[in-house]
Protein backbone atom coordinates (compact mmCIF):
# COMPACT_ATOMS: atom_id res chain seq x y z
CA UNK A 1 0.00 0.00 0.00
CA UNK A 2 1.52 3.37 -0.91
CA UNK A 3 0.91 6.37 0.74
CA UNK A 4 0.20 10.16 -1.09
CA UNK A 5 0.59 13.28 1.08
CA UNK A 6 -2.18 15.63 0.76
CA UNK A 7 -2.57 19.07 2.02
CA UNK A 8 -5.87 19.61 3.70
CA UNK A 9 -6.53 22.99 5.08
CA UNK A 10 -3.53 23.56 6.98
CA UNK A 11 -2.53 19.87 8.12
CA UNK A 12 -1.20 17.54 5.99
CA UNK A 13 -3.31 14.37 5.66
CA UNK A 14 -2.02 10.56 4.55
CA UNK A 15 -4.42 8.90 1.15
CA UNK A 16 -3.89 5.59 1.55
CA UNK A 17 -3.59 3.58 -1.98
CA UNK A 18 -4.60 -0.11 -2.51
CA UNK A 19 -4.21 -1.53 -5.70
CA UNK A 20 -7.84 -3.55 -6.04
CA UNK A 21 -8.04 -5.11 -9.58
CA UNK A 22 -11.24 -6.69 -9.36
CA UNK A 23 -13.73 -6.91 -11.78
CA UNK A 24 -16.39 -4.26 -12.18
CA UNK A 25 -18.90 -6.82 -12.68
CA UNK A 26 -17.71 -9.44 -10.42
CA UNK A 27 -21.04 -10.04 -8.60
CA UNK A 28 -22.91 -10.35 -11.71
CA UNK A 29 -20.61 -12.90 -13.25
CA UNK A 30 -20.57 -15.02 -10.29
CA UNK A 31 -24.33 -14.83 -9.74
CA UNK A 32 -24.49 -15.93 -13.64
CA UNK A 33 -21.82 -18.73 -12.97
CA UNK A 34 -23.87 -20.40 -10.61
CA UNK A 35 -26.88 -19.85 -12.33
CA UNK A 36 -25.26 -21.75 -15.36
CA UNK A 37 -24.08 -24.51 -13.28
CA UNK A 38 -27.86 -24.80 -11.89
CA UNK A 39 -29.21 -24.92 -15.61
CA UNK A 40 -26.57 -26.92 -16.60
CA UNK A 41 -26.98 -29.64 -13.70
CA UNK A 42 -30.57 -29.80 -14.96
CA UNK A 43 -30.22 -30.12 -18.29
CA UNK A 44 -32.13 -27.44 -19.10
CA UNK A 45 -31.64 -24.65 -22.06
CA UNK A 46 -31.79 -20.89 -21.13
CA UNK A 47 -32.27 -17.86 -23.48
CA UNK A 48 -31.61 -14.34 -22.75
CA UNK A 49 -34.27 -12.28 -25.09
CA UNK A 50 -33.21 -8.76 -25.54
CA UNK A 51 -34.83 -6.06 -27.70
CA UNK A 52 -36.07 -2.58 -28.19
CA UNK A 53 -39.55 -2.65 -26.10
CA UNK A 54 -42.76 -3.83 -28.92
CA UNK A 55 -40.15 -5.74 -31.09
CA UNK A 56 -42.78 -9.15 -30.51
CA UNK A 57 -40.71 -10.52 -27.86
CA UNK A 58 -43.75 -11.71 -25.49
CA UNK A 59 -45.80 -12.55 -29.28
CA UNK A 60 -43.04 -14.87 -30.37
CA UNK A 61 -42.87 -16.66 -27.03
CA UNK A 62 -46.39 -17.04 -27.07
CA UNK A 63 -45.93 -18.73 -30.69
CA UNK A 64 -43.51 -20.57 -29.53
CA UNK A 65 -45.30 -22.05 -26.61
CA UNK A 66 -48.30 -22.96 -28.95
CA UNK A 67 -46.16 -24.71 -30.90
CA UNK A 68 -43.39 -26.24 -28.29
CA UNK A 69 -45.77 -26.38 -24.78
CA UNK A 70 -47.38 -29.77 -26.17
CA UNK A 71 -43.52 -31.71 -26.45
CA UNK A 72 -41.38 -29.48 -24.08
CA UNK A 73 -41.53 -28.01 -20.39
CA UNK A 74 -41.08 -24.31 -21.25
CA UNK A 75 -40.78 -21.69 -18.60
CA UNK A 76 -40.29 -17.83 -18.38
CA UNK A 77 -38.86 -14.90 -16.52
CA UNK A 78 -39.76 -11.61 -17.51
CA UNK A 79 -38.44 -8.63 -16.84
CA UNK A 80 -40.13 -5.48 -17.03
CA UNK A 81 -40.38 -2.32 -15.01
CA UNK A 82 -43.94 -2.11 -14.58
CA UNK A 83 -46.95 -4.57 -14.46
CA UNK A 84 -47.34 -8.02 -14.84
CA UNK A 85 -48.87 -8.18 -17.97
CA UNK A 86 -45.93 -10.10 -19.70
CA UNK A 87 -46.00 -13.45 -17.50
CA UNK A 88 -49.75 -13.08 -17.35
CA UNK A 89 -49.95 -13.29 -20.75
CA UNK A 90 -47.18 -17.03 -20.69
CA UNK A 91 -49.13 -18.35 -17.45
CA UNK A 92 -52.50 -17.90 -19.57
CA UNK A 93 -50.90 -20.09 -22.29
CA UNK A 94 -50.45 -22.79 -19.05
CA UNK A 95 -46.79 -22.21 -18.44
CA UNK A 96 -45.09 -21.33 -15.07
CA UNK A 97 -43.50 -17.46 -15.33
CA UNK A 98 -42.66 -14.94 -13.19
CA UNK A 99 -42.27 -11.14 -13.18
CA UNK A 100 -39.10 -9.23 -12.44
CA UNK A 101 -40.48 -5.25 -11.52
CA UNK A 102 -37.11 -4.10 -11.53
CA UNK A 103 -39.04 -0.99 -10.42
CA UNK A 104 -37.15 1.26 -13.13
CA UNK A 105 -34.01 0.03 -13.73
CA UNK A 106 -33.09 -0.61 -17.70
CA UNK A 107 -32.09 -4.62 -17.77
CA UNK A 108 -32.16 -7.96 -15.69
CA UNK A 109 -29.13 -8.29 -12.87
CA UNK A 110 -28.10 -11.89 -12.42
CA UNK A 111 -28.89 -11.89 -9.18
CA UNK A 112 -32.56 -10.98 -9.79
CA UNK A 113 -32.80 -14.46 -11.85
CA UNK A 114 -30.82 -15.88 -9.15
CA UNK A 115 -33.24 -14.96 -6.46
CA UNK A 116 -36.53 -16.15 -8.90
CA UNK A 117 -34.29 -19.47 -9.66
CA UNK A 118 -34.31 -20.06 -6.23
CA UNK A 119 -37.69 -19.31 -4.94
CA UNK A 120 -39.46 -20.07 -7.42
CA UNK A 121 -40.01 -23.74 -7.50
CA UNK A 122 -40.42 -24.17 -11.05
CA UNK A 123 -41.19 -27.57 -11.83
CA UNK A 124 -38.61 -28.79 -13.85
CA UNK A 125 -38.15 -27.27 -17.33
CA UNK A 126 -36.46 -28.13 -20.51
CA UNK A 127 -36.08 -24.73 -22.16
CA UNK A 128 -36.35 -21.67 -19.82
CA UNK A 129 -37.17 -18.19 -21.47
CA UNK A 130 -35.51 -15.02 -19.86
CA UNK A 131 -37.58 -12.36 -21.41
CA UNK A 132 -35.10 -9.04 -20.55
CA UNK A 133 -36.33 -5.39 -20.17
CA UNK A 134 -37.12 -4.04 -23.62
CA UNK A 135 -34.00 -1.87 -24.48
CA UNK A 136 -31.18 -2.85 -26.67
CA UNK A 137 -28.31 -1.11 -24.95
CA UNK A 138 -28.10 -1.96 -20.73
CA UNK A 139 -29.07 -5.36 -21.02
CA UNK A 140 -26.13 -6.60 -23.05
CA UNK A 141 -23.79 -5.92 -20.14
CA UNK A 142 -25.52 -8.49 -18.30
CA UNK A 143 -24.89 -11.98 -18.11
CA UNK A 144 -27.86 -14.26 -16.88
CA UNK A 145 -26.34 -17.46 -16.94
CA UNK A 146 -28.36 -18.08 -20.29
CA UNK A 147 -26.43 -20.49 -23.14
CA UNK A 148 -27.43 -17.61 -25.55
CA UNK A 149 -28.85 -14.10 -26.20
CA UNK A 150 -31.11 -13.79 -28.56
CA UNK A 151 -31.41 -10.20 -30.26
CA UNK A 152 -35.01 -9.74 -31.99
CA UNK A 153 -35.68 -6.75 -34.57
CA UNK A 154 -38.94 -6.23 -35.98
CA UNK A 155 -39.35 -4.69 -39.41
CA UNK A 156 -40.84 -1.81 -38.34
CA UNK A 157 -37.98 -0.48 -36.32
CA UNK A 158 -36.17 0.07 -39.42
CA UNK A 159 -33.30 -1.48 -41.37
CA UNK A 160 -29.87 0.82 -39.92
CA UNK A 161 -30.57 -1.00 -36.19
CA UNK A 162 -27.67 -3.21 -36.33
CA UNK A 163 -25.27 -0.49 -37.01
CA UNK A 164 -26.54 1.77 -34.34
CA UNK A 165 -26.68 -1.29 -31.61
CA UNK A 166 -24.25 -2.98 -32.51
CA UNK A 167 -23.06 -4.61 -29.13
CA UNK A 168 -26.13 -6.55 -28.77
CA UNK A 169 -25.92 -7.54 -32.67
CA UNK A 170 -22.51 -8.88 -32.18
CA UNK A 171 -23.16 -10.44 -29.11
CA UNK A 172 -26.33 -12.48 -29.90
CA UNK A 173 -25.56 -15.97 -30.99
CA UNK A 174 -29.42 -15.65 -33.12
CA UNK A 175 -31.16 -12.61 -34.61
CA UNK A 176 -35.13 -13.15 -34.99
CA UNK A 177 -36.21 -10.66 -37.24
CA UNK A 178 -39.76 -10.57 -36.14
CA UNK A 179 -43.42 -8.88 -37.75
CA UNK A 180 -41.85 -10.31 -41.10
CA UNK A 181 -45.61 -10.45 -42.70
CA UNK A 182 -45.18 -6.44 -43.10
CA UNK A 183 -42.49 -6.53 -44.75
CA UNK A 184 -44.61 -5.70 -47.42
CA UNK A 185 -45.33 -2.49 -46.04
CA UNK A 186 -42.51 -0.47 -44.87
CA UNK A 187 -39.13 -0.04 -46.20
CA UNK A 188 -36.88 -2.42 -44.84
CA UNK A 189 -34.29 -3.46 -46.82
CA UNK A 190 -33.33 -7.08 -45.42
CA UNK A 191 -30.41 -8.00 -47.32
CA UNK A 192 -28.83 -4.62 -46.15
CA UNK A 193 -29.65 -5.92 -42.09
CA UNK A 194 -28.01 -9.74 -43.18
CA UNK A 195 -25.09 -7.73 -44.55
CA UNK A 196 -24.83 -5.69 -40.95
CA UNK A 197 -25.50 -8.67 -39.12
CA UNK A 198 -22.33 -10.43 -40.81
CA UNK A 199 -19.74 -7.77 -40.65
CA UNK A 200 -20.75 -7.53 -37.04
CA UNK A 201 -21.43 -11.01 -36.18
CA UNK A 202 -19.93 -13.31 -38.20
CA UNK A 203 -21.22 -16.97 -36.96
CA UNK A 204 -24.94 -15.79 -36.10
CA UNK A 205 -27.58 -17.02 -37.13
CA UNK A 206 -30.89 -14.95 -38.38
CA UNK A 207 -34.50 -16.24 -38.42
CA UNK A 208 -37.55 -14.74 -39.96
CA UNK A 209 -40.65 -15.01 -38.18
CA UNK A 210 -43.64 -13.70 -38.07
CA UNK A 211 -45.72 -14.66 -35.09
CA UNK A 212 -49.49 -13.79 -36.57
CA UNK A 213 -49.00 -15.58 -39.81
CA UNK A 214 -47.17 -18.29 -38.02
CA UNK A 215 -44.00 -17.89 -40.94
CA UNK A 216 -40.93 -19.07 -39.68
CA UNK A 217 -41.96 -20.14 -35.97
CA UNK A 218 -41.55 -24.08 -37.42
CA UNK A 219 -37.87 -23.36 -38.33
CA UNK A 220 -37.51 -21.23 -34.60
CA UNK A 221 -38.31 -23.89 -33.01
CA UNK A 222 -36.53 -26.54 -34.41
CA UNK A 223 -33.25 -24.53 -33.59
CA UNK A 224 -34.13 -24.36 -30.48
CA UNK A 225 -34.66 -28.31 -30.29
CA UNK A 226 -31.36 -28.57 -31.87
CA UNK A 227 -29.97 -26.19 -29.18
CA UNK A 228 -31.39 -28.60 -26.50
CA UNK A 229 -29.88 -31.57 -28.08
CA UNK A 230 -26.77 -30.43 -28.13
CA UNK A 231 -26.96 -29.48 -24.61
CA UNK A 232 -27.98 -32.85 -23.16
CA UNK A 233 -25.67 -34.35 -25.42
CA UNK A 234 -23.34 -32.81 -24.33
CA UNK A 235 -24.14 -33.28 -20.41
CA UNK A 236 -24.48 -37.32 -21.16
CA UNK B 1 -29.02 4.25 -17.47
CA UNK B 2 -26.66 1.69 -16.41
CA UNK B 3 -23.70 3.66 -15.97
CA UNK B 4 -25.34 4.04 -12.50
CA UNK B 5 -25.77 0.42 -11.38
CA UNK B 6 -21.52 0.16 -12.43
CA UNK B 7 -20.85 2.95 -10.62
CA UNK B 8 -22.82 1.32 -7.82
CA UNK B 9 -20.74 -1.67 -8.20
CA UNK B 10 -17.51 0.18 -8.50
CA UNK B 11 -18.53 2.27 -5.33
CA UNK B 12 -19.50 -1.57 -3.43
CA UNK B 13 -16.16 -2.40 -4.19
CA UNK B 14 -14.23 0.41 -3.40
CA UNK B 15 -15.75 0.74 -0.24
CA UNK B 16 -15.20 -2.76 0.50
CA UNK B 17 -11.29 -2.23 -0.48
CA UNK B 18 -11.14 0.67 1.80
CA UNK B 19 -13.27 -1.41 4.86
CA UNK B 20 -10.56 -4.07 4.79
CA UNK B 21 -8.17 -1.46 5.52
CA UNK B 22 -10.46 -0.17 8.50
CA UNK B 23 -12.75 3.29 8.30
CA UNK B 24 -11.57 5.72 5.97
CA UNK B 25 -13.46 8.16 2.70
CA UNK B 26 -12.79 7.36 -0.29
CA UNK B 27 -10.71 10.52 -2.43
CA UNK B 28 -10.05 8.79 -5.80
CA UNK B 29 -10.95 5.88 -7.41
CA UNK B 30 -9.39 4.58 -10.92
CA UNK B 31 -11.10 2.35 -13.43
CA UNK B 32 -10.44 0.49 -16.65
CA UNK B 33 -13.16 0.95 -18.96
CA UNK B 34 -13.16 -0.64 -22.55
CA UNK B 35 -14.32 0.90 -25.93
CA UNK B 36 -17.15 -2.54 -26.57
CA UNK B 37 -18.28 -2.25 -22.72
CA UNK B 38 -20.51 0.20 -24.46
CA UNK B 39 -20.25 2.50 -20.99
CA UNK B 40 -20.04 6.22 -21.75
CA UNK B 41 -17.08 7.59 -19.15
CA UNK B 42 -18.55 11.16 -19.17
CA UNK B 43 -21.86 9.62 -17.71
CA UNK B 44 -20.14 7.24 -15.49
CA UNK B 45 -18.60 10.02 -14.06
CA UNK B 46 -21.67 12.08 -13.82
CA UNK B 47 -23.39 8.94 -11.91
CA UNK B 48 -20.38 8.66 -9.61
CA UNK B 49 -20.92 12.07 -8.25
CA UNK B 50 -24.55 11.73 -8.36
CA UNK B 51 -23.83 8.30 -6.26
CA UNK B 52 -21.54 10.21 -3.85
CA UNK B 53 -23.22 13.36 -3.60
CA UNK B 54 -24.56 14.46 -0.15
CA UNK B 55 -22.99 11.20 1.64
CA UNK B 56 -19.41 10.60 3.08
CA UNK B 57 -17.55 10.21 0.15
CA UNK B 58 -18.89 13.15 -1.89
CA UNK B 59 -16.12 15.05 -3.87
CA UNK B 60 -14.46 11.53 -4.31
CA UNK B 61 -12.87 11.20 -8.04
CA UNK B 62 -13.56 9.10 -10.43
CA UNK B 63 -10.48 8.73 -12.39
CA UNK B 64 -11.49 6.68 -15.88
CA UNK B 65 -9.07 4.97 -17.90
CA UNK B 66 -10.35 4.54 -21.14
CA UNK B 67 -8.87 1.52 -23.08
CA UNK B 68 -10.06 1.57 -27.32
CA UNK B 69 -11.20 -1.61 -29.21
CA UNK B 70 -8.56 -3.37 -30.76
CA UNK B 71 -8.81 -6.11 -33.57
CA UNK B 72 -6.04 -8.68 -34.76
CA UNK B 73 -6.52 -10.43 -38.24
CA UNK B 74 -4.94 -13.94 -37.81
CA UNK B 75 -4.63 -13.66 -41.78
CA UNK B 76 -2.65 -10.58 -42.22
CA UNK B 77 -1.40 -10.97 -38.91
CA UNK B 78 -1.95 -7.45 -37.65
CA UNK B 79 -3.84 -5.00 -35.89
CA UNK B 80 -6.99 -3.88 -37.85
CA UNK B 81 -7.73 -0.04 -37.60
CA UNK B 82 -11.10 0.45 -36.19
CA UNK B 83 -13.67 3.36 -37.39
CA UNK B 84 -14.85 5.26 -34.73
CA UNK B 85 -18.28 3.61 -33.44
CA UNK B 86 -18.03 0.43 -36.01
CA UNK B 87 -17.96 -2.77 -34.19
CA UNK B 88 -17.16 -4.92 -37.55
CA UNK B 89 -15.78 -8.38 -37.19
CA UNK B 90 -14.35 -8.39 -40.70
CA UNK B 91 -10.94 -7.58 -42.13
CA UNK B 92 -11.50 -4.14 -44.16
CA UNK B 93 -8.74 -5.50 -46.35
CA UNK B 94 -8.82 -9.84 -46.30
CA UNK B 95 -12.22 -10.14 -44.93
CA UNK B 96 -11.38 -13.07 -42.39
CA UNK B 97 -12.91 -12.64 -38.53
CA UNK B 98 -11.48 -10.48 -36.70
CA UNK B 99 -10.49 -11.47 -33.34
CA UNK B 100 -11.23 -8.85 -30.54
CA UNK B 101 -7.73 -8.03 -28.60
CA UNK B 102 -8.65 -4.96 -26.23
CA UNK B 103 -11.52 -2.95 -25.41
CA UNK B 104 -13.55 -5.28 -23.05
CA UNK B 105 -11.94 -3.98 -19.92
CA UNK B 106 -13.99 -3.04 -16.98
CA UNK B 107 -12.20 -3.56 -13.62
CA UNK B 108 -11.75 -1.35 -10.40
CA UNK B 109 -7.81 -0.91 -11.13
CA UNK B 110 -6.87 1.54 -7.43
CA UNK B 111 -8.83 3.12 -4.47
CA UNK B 112 -7.14 6.01 -3.15
CA UNK B 113 -8.90 7.07 0.70
CA UNK B 114 -7.87 9.39 3.88
CA UNK B 115 -8.13 6.71 7.03
CA UNK B 116 -10.24 8.55 9.81
CA UNK B 117 -7.77 9.49 12.37
CA UNK B 118 -5.07 10.89 9.69
CA UNK B 119 -3.29 13.79 9.61
CA UNK B 120 -6.22 16.33 9.04
CA UNK B 121 -9.21 15.42 11.03
CA UNK B 122 -8.41 17.58 13.94
CA UNK B 123 -9.65 20.56 11.79
CA UNK B 124 -12.78 19.06 11.59
CA UNK B 125 -14.07 21.00 8.99
CA UNK B 126 -14.67 18.93 6.09
CA UNK B 127 -18.60 18.08 7.09
CA UNK B 128 -17.82 14.93 6.32
CA UNK B 129 -17.96 12.55 9.60
CA UNK B 130 -21.65 14.33 10.38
Amino acid sequence: MAQVAKRKGGTVAMAEVVDVRARVLAANEEAAARLRKTFSESGALVLNLISSPGSGKTTLLEATVRALGGRLRLAGIEGDIATERDADRLRALGIPAVQILTGGACHLDARQVRKVVDEAHFPGFDILFIENVGNLICPTSYDLGEDFKVALLSVTEGDDKPFKYPAIFARAEVTVVTKVDLLPYVSFDLAAVREQLAALNPTGKVVLTSARTGEGIPGWCTLLEQRLAVKRKAMA
Amino acid sequence: MHELSIAQEIYRTSRAAVAAHGPGHLERVKVAVGELTAIEPDLLTFAWEALTGGGPDAGSVLDVEWHPARQFCAACNADKPRAQGTWLRLCPDCGQTLQVTGGQELDVLQVAFLPDGAGGETEGGNGRDG
